[in-house]
C-alpha cells in the first residue's frame, strides 16, 4: 500500500517537473521563446564521460597549436577558464609571463633560497630545466620535435630528473632536504624551479595532499616556492590505484569548476554536469535527478532575485534565525471571534470555521481589503521620519522591516509545503469521485495541472520578498510592489479555488490559472534581468 | 609515529641545538616525550618590541604526517598580540597553515614566530579584540602587551596603574587573570570592565 502511494507520488513529481520544463503546453502559439519567456534557458545535461571528452578536446587543440604536453595544457586552460584563444594569444605575446602567472615557472629562477636543512646541496649536481636535462616523461621524450621555443624557456619538461644525462652526476650522492637522507642523484626530481627532492618524499607528499582533497593546486615542497606540480609528475610518482583515482577525481572537479559553461548538478549523489553557453541566473532542471537550481550560483532557483542578493538574504536569515523563530507558529486566533485556527493548507485567505469571517493569515486584516485593486498586505510601509529617530528606534524599525519580509518569505515557503498536502488530499477526493462513477481520472487531471502551476507561481512569489527587501525605495520599488501584490492576490485566488475544487468549474479555474501565470511572467519580464 | 617524521624531528632538534640562535639564547627547544611527538619551544621577545625581555613558551605537536603537514604550535605563555589568541594561545601564521612547505624546519618555525612578534599583522587577526586595540589605540596596546609580558613572560616593565585596577576587581572576588583579560579588553576602563563582568 505504502509502496503504491510512493509510486504515485513520484509519478506526480515528474508531471510537476514536466510542467516546469516545457512552457510550450501553456501557450500554443509561441514564436521565439527566447523573447517571450523570461525564464527560457538552453542547457544540456552531460555525463562525466561526456565532459571528460569535451575537456580533452580542448586540451588536444591546445597541444596541437602550441606543441606542449597535455599536462601543461591542462594547467594553462584551468588558469584561463578553458579559453583556448586567450591562452594562445597570451602565449604568443609573452610566453614567459604566461608560464610565470600560471605557476609553471618560478618568477625569478636565479633567486635560490638557502635551505637550512641541506646547506650542502651541491649546485653542480643538479641541472635544472635546461635543454640538456633528461626527462622521464614519455610524452616529452622526443626533444627533436619543434618544441624549441619551450626548450629555450627551460620548461620543455614540466619536471626534471636530476641526472643531466652524463651519468657521472647521477652516481653522486645527494641529500634530500625533506627526509634528510642521502641518495643517488637519479632518485631526485625537480620542477622548473630547480628544488630537488627524492622520489619517495614527492610521492608521500602527493599522497598527503590528495588525501586532503588537493590536486591541481599541489605546489613545490620548498619554502616560499609556489611552482605548481603538473599532473604528469603526480601520476608518474603516485602508484597506488586508489590515490591515482582520487587525484583524477579531484582534478576533474577543479577543471569543471574552472569552466564557465559547466556546473555540477547539486542534487544528492547526482553525477550530472550541466552545460550552457550562457552564464546566467536561469533555472536548470537536471534531467537525471530532477533537482532544479540556478545555473549561475548553483543554489535553489531564485528569480526575480539575483544571485548576490539571494546570498545576502539567506545569510541574513541564517544570522537572524533566532529572532525570526517565533514566527513559525501554525496557529493564529481569528481576529473577530478569537477562536484558535490552524492553517492546514497553503492558501492565505482564511475562512473562520466558527464565525465565517474572511481574513488574511499574514496580516490578520479583513480579506475584503485584499482584492487586486487594494492589496496593501505585501508592502512594507517605511517610516518616513526614520532618519530623525534615535538609534534604538531605528534598530527596532530595521528589525520590524526585516521581519515583515521574512515572515512573508517563510510563509510562502510553508504554503508550498502545505499545498503538497493539499494535492495529496485532492488525490483522495478524486479517487472517491472516480469510484462513485463521477468522471474519470482524466476528467480531473486539470486539477493537478492547476496545483503545479500554483506551486510555480508561489515559488516565484516567495523569491520576490528578498528582492523587495533589498530594493531602494522609489518609483521602481512602487511598481515592483504593485506587481507583487497583484501576483499575490491572484495566487491566493487560485489556491482558494483549488482547495474548493468541487464547487469551482473547469473554465473558472483555467481562467484563474491563466491570470496568475500572466502576472508571474509580467513581473519576471520587468524585473528579472536576462543578462547580469 | 612514522619513521620519516621521527628522523626529521631528531635532525631538526640537533639543528636547533647547534644553531647560533641558541648561543644567543634567542630560541630553545626541549623534548617532552620519548616518542618525539611533542616538543616544547621557547623564543625570546625580540628587541624594540613590547615583548622584549620576555621568554615565551610554545607547545609543539608533531603530526604523524610530518613534514608533509605542519607541526601544531600554540603559545603556552599568555601573550597580548593581534595574531595570537589571548585565550587559547592559538596562532594565525600562514606557514603553520596553507603556506607550510615540507622543507621547512622547526628552526624556521621558531624564527618565523619571533618575526611575528616583531611585526604583527592586525589585518589578519587571530584575536579581534587585540587587533582592534592595536589599530585604534596603539599606545594602550603597547602598555597592555608590555604588562602581559611582565606578568607572564618575565618582562621588565611594571605598570602599577594596571596592577591596582586588577586588585580592585580581585577584591570583588574576580580571578586575577580574568580581571586582567577583561580590563585589557575594555582598554583598562574599570567601569566598563565591571559592567562586563557583572551583567
Ligand atoms: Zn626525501
Ligand atoms: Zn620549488
Ligand atoms: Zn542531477
Ligand atoms: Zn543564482
Ligand atoms: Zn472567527
Ligand atoms: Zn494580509
Amino acid at each position: 500500500m505504502s509502496a503504491d502511494s510512493d509510486m504515485e507520488y513520484s509519478d506526480n513529481d515528474c508531471e510537476y517537473d514536466d510542467y516546469y520544463n516545457s512552457g510550450e503546453d501553456c501557450d500554443v502559439e509561441r514564436l521565439d521563446p527566447k523573447k517571450t519567456d523570461p525564464e527560457y534557458f538552453e542547457f544540456v545535461c552531460l555525463t562525466v564521460e561526456e565532459v571528460e571528452k569535451l575537456l580533452n578536446e580542448s586540451v588536444e587543440k591546445l597541444n596541437t597549436i602550441l606543441e606542449i604536453t597535455p599536462s601543461l595544457a591542462k594547467v594553462l586552460l584551468l588558469e584561463h577558464q578553458w579559453d583556448n584563444q586567450v591562452v594562445v594569444d597570451k602565449y604568443r605575446k609573452d610566453a614567459n609571463a604566461l608560464l610565470i602567472t600560471a605557476r609553471i615557472k618560478p618568477p625569478n629562477p636565479l633567486l635560490s633560497i638557502p635551505d637550512p636543512l641541506a646547506p650542502s646541496t651541491s649546485k653542480d649536481a643538479v641541472v635544472f630545466g635546461t635543454s640538456s636535462s633528461v626527462s622521464r616523461s614519455s610524452s616529452c621524450s622526443n626533444d627533436d620535435s619543434p618544441r624549441n621555443a619551450l626548450i629555450s624557456l627551460g620548461i620543455c619538461n614540466t619536471y626534471n630528473t636530476v641526472a643531466p644525462g652524463g651519468g657521472i652526476i647521477s652516481q653522486r650522492c645527494q641529500m634530500c632536504p625533506v627526509c634528510a637522507s642521502s641518495q643517488m642523484g637519479d632518485k631526485f626530481f625537480s620542477l622548473s624551479c630547480g628544488h630537488a627532492f627524492c622520489k619517495d618524499c614527492w610521492s608521500t607528499f602527493f599522497d598527503t595532499q590528495i588525501f586532503q582533497g588537493i590536486s591541481t593546486q599541489i605546489g613545490c615542497m620548498a619554502p616560499m616556492c609556489n611552482v605548481r606540480v603538473p599532473e604528469d609528475l603526480v601520476l608518474t610518482l603516485v602508484t597506488r590505484p586508489v590515490m591515482r583515482d582520487k587525484y583524477q577525481q579531484f582534478a576533474f572537479k577543479d577543471y569543471v569548476k574552472s569552466h564557465p559553461q559547466l556546473r555540477f548538478c547539486p542534487g544528492p549523489n547526482c553525477q550530472i554536469i550541466v552545460r550552457s553557453p550562457e552564464v546566467c541566473a536561469k533555472r536548470v532542471i537536471c534531467t537525471s535527478c530532477h533537482t532544479s537550481f540556478c545555473f549561475k550560483c548553483g543554489m535553489d532557483y531564485h528569480a526575480p532575485t539575483d544571485c548576490v542578493v539571494i546570498k545576502k538574504w539567506l545569510t541574513k536569515c541564517a544570522d537572524d534565525s533566532e529572532t525570526a523563530n517565533y514566527i513559525s507558529a501554525n496557529t493564529k486566533d481569528c481576529p473577530k471571534c478569537h477562536i484558535c485556527i490552524e492553517k492546514n493548507g497553503g492558501c492565505n485567505h482564511m475562512l473562520c470555521f466558527n464565525c465565517k469571517h474572511d481574513f488574511c493569515w499574514m496580516c490578520l486584516g479583513d480579506w475584503k481589503t485584499h482584492g487586486s485593486e487594494y492589496y496593501e498586505c505585501s508592502r512594507y510601509k517605511d517610516n518616513p521620519n526614520i532618519a530623525n529617530e534615535s538609534v534604538h528606534v531605528q534598530a527596532r524599525e530595521a528589525l520590524k522591516k526585516y521581519l515583515h519580509y521574512y515572515e512573508r518569505w517563510e510563509n510562502h515557503s510553508k504554503s508550498l509545503q502545505l499545498e503538497q498536502q493539499t494535492i495529496d488530499r485532492l488525490r483522495d477526493r478524486i479517487n472517491e469521485k472516480v469510484m462513485k462513477g463521477r468522471g474519470t481520472w482524466i476528467d480531473w487531471q486539470y486539477l493537478f495541472n492547476a496545483a503545479a502551476l500554483l506551486a510555480k507561481c508561489r515559488y516565484t512569489l516567495q523569491y520576490t520578498y528578498p528582492y523587495a527587501y533589498f530594493m531602494e525605495s522609489g518609483s521602481r520599488k512602487d511598481l515592483f510592489e504593485y506587481q507583487q501584490a497583484q501576483l499575490e492576490a491572484e495566487i491566493e485566488n487560485l489556491s482558494w479555488k483549488i482547495e474548493r475544487a468541487e464547487t469551482t468549474d473547469l473554465g473558472d479555474l483555467e481562467n484563474q490559472m491563466d491570470i496568475a501565470e500572466k502576472r508571474r511572467t509580467t513581473l519576471l519580464k520587468d524585473f528579472f534581468p536576462v543578462d547580469f | 609515529m612514522a619513521n620519516m617524521a621521527v628522523s626529521r624531528i631528531k635532525r631538526e632538534f640537533k639543528e636547533v641545538m647547534r644553531s647560533e640562535e641558541i648561543v644567543q639564547c634567542s630560541i630553545k627547544i626541549e623534548l617532552i616525550n620519548d616518542s618525539w611527538t611533542e616538543l616544547r619551544g621557547e623564543i625570546a621577545g625580540p628587541p624594540d618590541t613590547p615583548y622584549e625581555g620576555g621568554k615565551f613558551v610554545l607547545e609543539i605537536k608533531v603530526p604523524e604526517t610530518y613534514p608533509f603537514n605542519p607541526p601544531k604550535v600554540r603559545f603556552i605563555t599568555k601573550i597580548w598580540h593581534p595574531n595570537i589568541s589571548s585565550v587559547t594561545g592559538a596562532i594565525c601564521l600562514d606557514i603553520l597553515k596553507d603556506n607550510w612547505a615540507a622543507a621547512m624546519t622547526l628552526r624556521t618555525v621558531l624564527l618565523s614566530l619571533q618575526a611575528l612578534l616583531a611585526a604583527a599583522e592586525p589585518d589578519d587577526p587571530q584575536d579581534a579584540v587585540v587587533a582592534y586595540q592595536y589599530k585604534d589605540k596603539y599606545q594602550l596596546f603597547l602598555m597592555t602587551a608590555k604588562h602581559w609580558t611582565n606578568i607572564y613572560a618575565g618582562g621588565p616593565h611594571k605598570f602599577t596603574e594596571c596592577d591596582s585596577k586588577i586588585q580592585r576587581l580581585k577584591d570583588m572576588g574576580i580571578d586575577e587573570h580574568d580581571a586582567r583579560a577583561v580590563l585589557s579588553k575594555e582598554n583598562w576602563d574599570l567601569e566598563k570592565a565591571t559592567e562586563n563582568l557583572f551583567s
